[in-house]
């Protein structure tokens, strides 16, 4: 992907010593568990712990880990937009912006937003403009932000699901909360909520069915909001990993339910004797 | 993206005819607007094509540079996309207008056409010293709708007819190599398109979807998804655009169309583009005046 | 389910009448139309060195003394009376902002519509608030040039029951300069639709109207209920007939559209704009045409 120019990088030579590593990194299992213990070919998705308002100075905020995919989300607004050429009378505006911190990845990144950045930005927009209502909000705008401390896999479900918790938490007015969840097809198998290590390998060739697959989902209106899939699969196998994916989220929806419940409850004044 | 103004009771038109399989130009609900494909129209690329689509067009050069692996996969040569969305197309890209959508295509066209699609082994020169890099320059002439469809058909076109010029490798007494480029202008490798995808956008109107969809309809639609699919039928990319959000059954839908249309956009189109091939000298060149 | 692919070919446009090369009076800007000092400038030249000269590429067109250039592609430069289809871009202070195609965004003033309740109604503050009720942006309308400002925007008005806002339809934007200037624009093609050739180069195809009942509601009311398969196949049939004839250069008035829609009934509506398809069925309607005047 074309890099930025405009910056004056470190080495442009320097690369990470794992890639001199002797031995190839080790190829996950066709068969048996996961490195991780957990199942194949079930919607078995890593706990997820996630915890609303910690940063104080955004209107509102949320803290997701799952695994070791950890990221956290602002949410500024809404505000008077601030281009006001595009300044919408009916309807509010939403932005997204989504990075990685440059420690986030096995390779070093850079702090400026790549074009995969932006390319993630875009999808988490996508997924969670239907979830708002904007016509609540005329002449206004939403700024949503995401960082990823660290990338284990799957950053971009847990980024839609962290970002709409994020603006439930900041008291924009939603339709339902979104929620995300990715696949790793490998052949016949499966493996929901993949790991860093799960998402990226290479497989053997010629093998058919090998793709990733997110996919954001409105629970309670059974609609979905984001839809993204990469590699070659059929599909059917497409269409089966959607429903897994959905699966995926309906597992996640109670433990964000709690979350926003803990968060309100929180925030609110203690309830009055009577 | 460049948009028109609809008004409410041109969008019930326009839904009502979807509705009964008759669009506003007389298509199906499944039907392309006419397609021309022309090759080899720019001389200076390795490799061109010029695809008009309703009033769409779109012109794809690819040029061969030999550039360095990446470090992860020394044995693969790679592909580099730069869609530029210039104020010709409409108006609206005038300036950094273009610029978000260009980004927003190029990004996608990274993932179409990145993986499997192409032998890139076959781009290799020497592993982790020397690889084919194809830059493939896409540009906008005109819009007019369906943009992502249009230049999913250009870059397969213009992958096909890319020529890249053989190469030796010699080494000499220190044990270095040399590359030599060779002398014969028709001693060219081509590049294997049988699988690479076509990109179908398929837009949902009302409780229907459609392809190919005017900047009209479009303006009607809430989503779209898009599909990449091969020639067996297989599905390499898909993504939902747009601001709405869609059933699930209606998503299982619209990737069956588009894995049916999409599969049958391949055999005209390599037909086609093997009868150019052909014809040779004999074609009548059109070029930009058609 | 189809893609239709097809190498490019080159395109003629059929001129049955006189080919593009026979007409002299053709000048491109800078060409010296005369220098007898005897004539008036015009629209579209200027005195060079007391030689009239073209500033635009055109036809020249000569009235008396008077020698102007007709630019054969342009704008559309709106007179007094002519009948126009524009979109609404703009609601402002009593006051719509209209696209029509020319230079600058026409105007239609509140006081030129006619709003529901006759044509006696008197106009109040409330309307002014409830602007965006009768007509909002994105809304097409057919009017007629009511003046030209000096700056050459137009003010348009709606005050006949024939004009007003437009409901379901089909918007066919072509040249101003291939429309021909008829007594009416208006027609009610006996194909079984109705067709609008604004002068500005807007046409707007629609089914026939059936009943009267619009009249009441001041031409502000617009049926949303569906249109029969029936209806819209002539809609379309028509779109792709005047998109044709446009491609060819030919003036568009009811009977050119009327011979056109007739040849190309032989085709199916969605292979119409196909290039051969297309110049068959150009074709056809010129030789029509010919027949008729001769």
């Amino acid at each position: 992907m074309p890099t930025d120019n405009k910056r004056v990088r470190g080495p442009e030579l320097s690369q990470s010593p794992a890639l001199f590593a002797c031995k190839a990194a080790p190829v996950a299992p066709q068969q048996g568990p996961r490195a991780d213990g957990r199942q194949r070919d079930q919607v078995d998705v890593r706990p997820v712990f996630v915890r609303c308002g910690l940063v104080s100075q955004a209107k509102g905020s949320a803290y997701i880990e799952a695994g070791d995919t950890k990221l956290m989300c602002c949410v500024y607004g809404p505000k008077e937009t601030e281009r006001k050429d595009e300044t919408d009378m009916k309807c509010g505006r939403l932005t997204t912006d989504m990075r990685f911190a440059p420690f986030s990845c096995p390779e070093r990144g850079s702090w400026v937003q790549g074009s995969q950045d932006k390319d993630f930005s875009l999808m988490l927009h996508e997924s969670l403009q239907p979830a708002l209502c904007l016509h609540k909000y005329p002449r206004s705008q939403i700024d949503v932000n995401v960082v990823v401390l660290e990338n284990s896999g799957s950053v971009l479900a847990h980024a839609v699901t962290c970002a709409s918790l994020a603006l439930a938490d900041a008291g924009i007015e939603m339709y339902d909360l979104v929620l995300g969840c990715s696949i790793r097809q490998d052949g016949g198998s499966y493996v929901a909520d993949p790991s860093y290590a799960e998402e990226t390998y290479c497989s053997s060739d010629g093998a058919s069915d090998q793709g990733r697959l997110t996919v954001a989902f409105l629970p309670s209106l059974n609609q979905i909001s984001g839809l993204q899939s990469d590699g070659e699969m059929s599909a059917e196998t497409l269409t089966a990993g959607v429903r897994t994916c959905i699966e995926g989220c309906y597992k996640l929806y109670p433990v964000l339910q709690q979350a926003l419940i803990k968060a309100v409850r929180k925030a609110g004044p203690p309830p009055s004797e009577s | 993206m460049a948009t028109v103004q609809v008004s409410e009771a041109e969008k019930v038109y326009i839904l009502h005819g979807i509705r009964d399989d008759l669009r506003a130009d007389g298509r199906g609900c499944e039907d392309y607007r006419h397609m021309e494909i022309e090759t080899d129209v720019v001389s200076n690329t390795d490799g061109s094509a010029r695809v008009t689509l309703g009033h769409t067009a779109v012109l794809v050069g690819i040029k061969a540079e030999i550039g360095k692996p990446r470090p992860l996969v020394p044995n693969e040569g790679y592909l580099e996309f730069f869609v530029d969305c210039s104020a010709n197309a409409t108006p609206e890209f005038e300036g950094r207008g273009g610029e978000e959508l260009g980004i927003e295509l190029s990004n996608m066209l990274y993932k179409v056409f990145n993986k499997h699609c192409l032998d890139l082994r076959s781009l290799c020169i020497s592993e982790g010293e020397h690889c084919w890099l194809l830059y493939v320059d896409v540009l906008l002439l005109q819009c007019d709708g369906n943009l992502y469809d249009a230049i999913s058909v250009a870059v397969k076109a213009a992958l096909f007819n890319t020529k890249i010029p053989r190469v030796h490798i010699s080494a000499d007494e220190d044990g270095g190599k040399e590359i030599e480029l060779s002398d014969d202008p028709y001693d060219c490798m081509r590049v294997d398109v049988e699988n690479v995808p076509c990109i179908v956008t398929l837009c949902k109107i009302g409780h229907r979807h459609v392809v190919d969809a005017t900047l009209q309809e479009k303006a009607c639609s809430v989503a779209s998804v898009l599909v990449s699919v091969t020639h067996s039928g297989s599905v390499t990319c898909t993504r939902k655009v747009g601001g709405g959000s869609l059933d699930p059954e209606s998503i299982f839908e619209m990737i069956e169309a588009g894995k049916r249309v999409g599969k049958s956009l391949h055999a005209p189109l390599m037909k086609l583009l093997q009868q150019e091939e052909s014809l040779g000298k004999r074609r009548q060149k059109v070029g930009f005046l058609g | 389910m189809a893609a239709d692919m097809r190498l490019p070919t080159l395109r003629k446009t059929v001129a049955l009448s006189e080919s593009t090369s026979d007409r002299k009076n053709l000048v491109v800007p800078g060409d010296v139309i005369t220098s007898d000092t005897g004539f008036m400038r015009g629209h579209g030249t200027y005195v060079d060195e007391d030689k009239l000269t073209a500033s635009v590429a055109g036809e020249v067109q000569r009235v008396d003394k008077l020698i102007c250039v007709r630019p054969l592609k342009t704008r559309f430069n709106g007179e007094v009376g002519d009948v126009v289809v524009g979109r609404i871009t703009e609601v402002q202070q009593r006051r719509w902002k209209v696209e029509t195609n020319s230079r600058l965004d026409s105007v239609l003033l509140l006081s030129s519509v006619n709003l529901p309740g006759g044509e006696l109604r008197r106009r109040s503050a409330e309307d002014e608030l409830t602007m965006r009720e009768y007509l909002q942006e994105g809304d097409l309308i057919s009017a007629e040039v009511q003046s030209v400002f000096s700056d050459g925007a137009l003010s348009l008005h709606t005050r006949s029951l024939k004009y007003g806002k437009l409901g379901q339809g089909v918007l066919v934007q072509l040249s101003p300069s291939l429309i021909k200037r008829q007594k009416t624009h208006f027609h009610n093609l006996p194909c079984g639709a109705s067709i609008i050739l604004g002068n500005n180069g807007f046409v707007w195809l629609y089914p026939t109207p059936g009943g009267l009942d619009e009249e009441e509601a001041g031409g502000f009311y617009t049926s949303l209920e569906p249109v029969s398969v029936s209806d819209r196949e002539v809609i379309s049939r028509l779109r792709n007939c005047l998109l044709a004839l446009a491609a060819h250069k030919v003036l568009l008035y009811d009977t050119s559209v009327l011979y056109c829609y007739e040849s190309s009934l032989q085709h199916q509506v969605k292979n119409i704009l196909k290039p051969e398809v297309m110049e068959e069925v150009v074709m056809l309607t010129q030789h029509k045409l010919l027949e008729q005047e001769g």
